[in-house]
C-alpha cells in the first residue's frame, strides 16, 4: 500500500514547499491589487477583498515607467550583445584545446567571475571620469556590466561547445573548409541552442542591473528600471501598493520568459555551472 | 601579409583572435580597474585630484584611517555574520530540498525548476518584496510568526539594531537557496544508484547511507557549492539599499555596501577603494578554494 501512495504524498509535500517558497511573489501581486486601507489591515487578508487593478496604469504613468523600462532594455541589450559577440569565440577556443595556456586563460576568466561589482565600481567610476566616458553614462554602464557578465557566460557556453563532437569540425576541415568556415557553418549552428539560452540568461540578469547604473547614471531620463524603483524605496517607505505594482510590471516579463524556457534554462545551468 | 591573413582565417591566428578580443576587453574593464583600485588605496584622492592619475602618495594612511573609523569593527563583524549566516542557511536548506527532490515522484524536476525563479529576479525587486514582508507594523511575517506563537510582539526587522542584519540575511537566503539546491541536485544525481542498493542489502539505515555514501561522494560538489556561496554572498549588494541602507547606525552594514557608501555618498574615493581592496583579499581567498575544488572538473 505504501508503495503506491508514497509518490503522491511526496508530490503534495513538494507543492506545499514550492508554495511556501514562492509566497513572496504571490504577496507582491496580491499587495499590488489591494486598496490603500486594506494593505494596512490587521490581520492581513490573503486575498484582496476588492481587487483594484487601477494602480497599474497609475504607477506606469506617474513613475514614468516607459522611460525606465526602455533604458533597461537598451542597457541589457547592449550588455548581452557585447557578452555574446566576445564571449562565444572565447568559450569556443577554451573548449577546443587542452593545454597549459588554456588552463591559464580559464583561471583568469574564473578569477574575474568572482569580483564583486561593489569592489569594481569605485575604480571604474574614477577611471571613466578621467577618460570622459561619464558623459555617455549608458555606454559606460554597458561596458562595465558586460565585463561582469562575460566570465559566467564563457563558463556556461564552454560547456555547450564541449558537447559538440570534434569529429564534425574535423570532417569539415578535411572537406576543404577553412577554420573560419568550419566555425561559422558547423560549430556555431550545432551550439546555437545553448548559446541562445545563455544569452537569454545574460539578458535577464542584466535587466536587473543596479549598482553600476545607480553609481554612474545621474540623469533620470537615462536610468534603468532598477534605479527608478530605488527612487521610492528605502527603510522607511510606506507606499507599498505602488512599489509592488512597479515591481510586478518590472518582473512579470522576466517571469514569463523563465516559465516558458524553464526546462532549457535549468539544463543549461546544470551542464555548465559546476565545470 | 597574406601569410598573416591566412593564419587569421585558417590557423592558430583565428583562435588567438577570438580569445584575445575577449581577454583584452576583460583586462581593460576588469583587470585594469583592479590594479587602479590598489593604486588609489595608496593615494590621496579628493575633488581636486580626482581627474589626474598621479596623485600624492600617502602610503598606508588610508588603511590606518579606515581601521580607525568607529564603524570599522562593526562592519567587519556584520560582514562575517552576513557571510556565515547566509551561507549556512542557503546550504542547509538547499541540501535538504535537494535530497527531497531527489526522491522519485511525478513532477519532481518541474517543481524543482520553479524554485529557480528567485535566481532570475532583479535583486532590487527581491529586496522590495522582502522589505514589505519584513515591515514591523504591517509585515506579513510578523503576523505569521505571531499566529504560530513563536513571537509575542512585533519584531521590527529593519529598524531594530539586533535584527537588521538578519533581515538582509533572510532575504539573501531566499535569493540564493535555489541555486544551491540546483547545484547540489546535480551532484546527487551523479551518485550511482547501486551503491545505495548495496548498502541497503547490507542493512545500512537511511542515516548511515547518507553519512557514508552521499556525503563522501558529494565532496567536490559541496566544496564548489560552498565556495560559490561565499563568492555570491560577498557579491550581494542590491538587497542592502532596498532593505536597510546599512542602518540603523551601521548595524546591518557590510564591507561591499560600506565601500560604495564611502565612495558614492561621502565622495571619499580613497577610503572606498581601500575598503574594496580589503574585501578583494577576502574574495581572493574564496576563489582559491573554489578553483581548487573544481580543478579536476575544469580539466575533465
Amino acid at each position: 500500500m505504501t508503495r503506491t501512495y508514497t509518490p503522491w504524498f511526496l508530490l503534495v509535500v513538494a507543492l506545499a514547499l514550492a508554495a511556501v517558497y514562492l509566497f513572496p511573489l504571490y504577496w507582491m501581486y496580491v499587495t499590488s491589487l489591494k486598496t490603500g486601507s486594506e494593505i494596512f489591515a490587521n490581520p492581513p487578508t490573503f486575498w484582496p477583498r476588492e481587487p483594484n487593478p487601477d494602480i497599474y496604469p497609475e504607477t506606469w504613468a506617474r513613475r514614468t515607467m516607459p522611460v525606465f523600462l526602455l533604458n533597461s532594455v537598451i542597457i541589457a541589450g547592449g550588455i548581452t550583445a557585447i557578452t555574446v559577440i566576445l564571449g562565444t569565440g572565447c568559450a569556443y577556443v577554451l573548449a577546443r584545446y587542452r593545454n597549459v595556456w588554456i588552463d591559464i586563460g580559464l583561471f583568469c576568466v574564473l578569477m574575474l567571475q568572482v569580483l564583486p561589482a561593489s569592489v569594481m565600481v569605485t575604480p571604474l567610476f574614477v577611471g571613466f571620469n578621467q577618460i570622459g566616458l561619464l558623459n555617455y553614462p549608458r555606454t559606460a554602464v554597458v561596458l562595465a556590466a558586460a565585463a561582469k557578465a562575460m566570465p559566467f557566460f564563457v563558463v556556461l557556453v564552454r560547456a555547450t561547445f564541449m558537447s559538440v563532437p570534434r569529429e564534425l569540425e574535423e570532417a569539415a576541415l578535411v572537406d576543404g573548409n577553412s577554420r573560419v568556415g568550419a566555425f561559422f557553418s558547423i560549430v556555431l549552428p550545432l551550439a546555437r541552442n545553448g548559446i541562445l539560452v545563455c544569452a537569454i540568461l545574460t539578458f535577464m540578469s542584466a535587466f536587473g542591473e543596479y549598482i553600476y547604473s545607480k553609481s554612474i547614471i545621474q540623469s533620470p531620463s537615462l536610468q534603468p528600471a532598477s534605479v527608478g524603483l530605488s527612487g521610492f524605496l528605502g527603510p522607511n517607505s510606506t507606499d507599498w501598493s505602488s512599489i509592488m505594482a512597479y515591481s510586478a510590471i518590472y518582473v512579470t516579463p522576466i517571469l514569463l520568459v523563465f516559465v516558458i524556457l524553464q526546462r532549457r534554462i535549468v539544463s543549461g545551468l546544470t551542464s555548465g555551472a559546476l565545470k | 601579409m597574406t601569410r598573416f591573413l591566412n593564419a587569421l582565417r585558417d590557423g592558430v591566428g583565428f583562435d588567438i583572435l577570438l580569445v584575445g578580443a575577449a581577454l583584452l576587453f576583460l583586462l581593460a574593464l576588469a583587470g585594469a580597474p583592479l590594479v587602479y583600485n590598489v593604486l588609489m588605496s595608496f593615494q590621496q584622492v579628493d575633488m581636486f585630484t580626482l581627474g589626474v592619475l598621479f596623485r600624492p602618495f600617502v602610503g598606508f594612511d588610508n588603511y590606518v584611517a579606515v581601521v580607525q573609523q568607529p564603524e570599522f569593527w562593526m562592519v567587519t563583524r556584520n560582514t562575517l555574520v552576513f557571510v556565515f549566516g547566509s551561507m549556512t542557511g542557503q546550504f542547509v536548506l538547499g541540501f535538504a530540498l535537494a535530497l527531497f527532490f531527489a526522491q522519485d515522484f511525478p513532477g519532481a524536476s518541474t517543481i524543482r525548476g520553479l524554485f529557480l525563479v528567485s535566481w532570475v529576479m532583479p535583486g532590487l525587486v527581491v529586496g522590495a518584496i522582502w522589505s514589505w514582508i519584513l515591515a514591523g507594523d504591517f509585515g506579513v511575517l510578523n503576523v505569521i510568526l505571531k499566529s504560530l506563537g513563536i513571537i509575542q510582539n512585533n519584531v521590527f526587522w529593519k529598524s531594530d539594531p539586533n535584527f537588521s542584519i538578519w533581515a538582509v540575511i533572510i532575504a539573501n537566503i531566499w535569493l540564493g537557496l535555489a541555486f544551491n539546491m540546483l547545484l547540489l541536485s546535480v551532484g546527487l544525481a551523479a551518485i550511482p544508484r547501486d551503491l545505495y542498493e548495496a548498502a541497503e542489502l547490507d542493512g545500512a539505515n537511511a542515516f548511515q547511507r547518507f553519512w557514508t555514501i552521499t556525503l563522501p561522494m558529494m565532496r567536490s560538489t559541496i566544496g564548489a557549492v560552498l565556495s560559490l556561496g561565499l563568492i555570491g554572498t560577498l557579491q550581494q549588494f542590491d538587497l542592502f539599499p532596498a532593505l536597510t541602507e546599512g542602518g540603523p547606525a551601521n548595524t546591518s552594514n557590510v564591507a561591499g555596501f560600506w565601500s560604495w557608501q564611502l565612495s558614492f555618498q561621502l565622495y571619499d574615493f580613497a577610503k572606498g577603494a581601500t575598503v574594496s581592496v580589503m574585501m578583494f583579499l577576502l574574495v581572493l581567498f574564496a576563489s582559491v578554494i573554489y578553483v581548487r575544488s573544481t580543478r579536476h572538473e575544469v580539466r575533465g
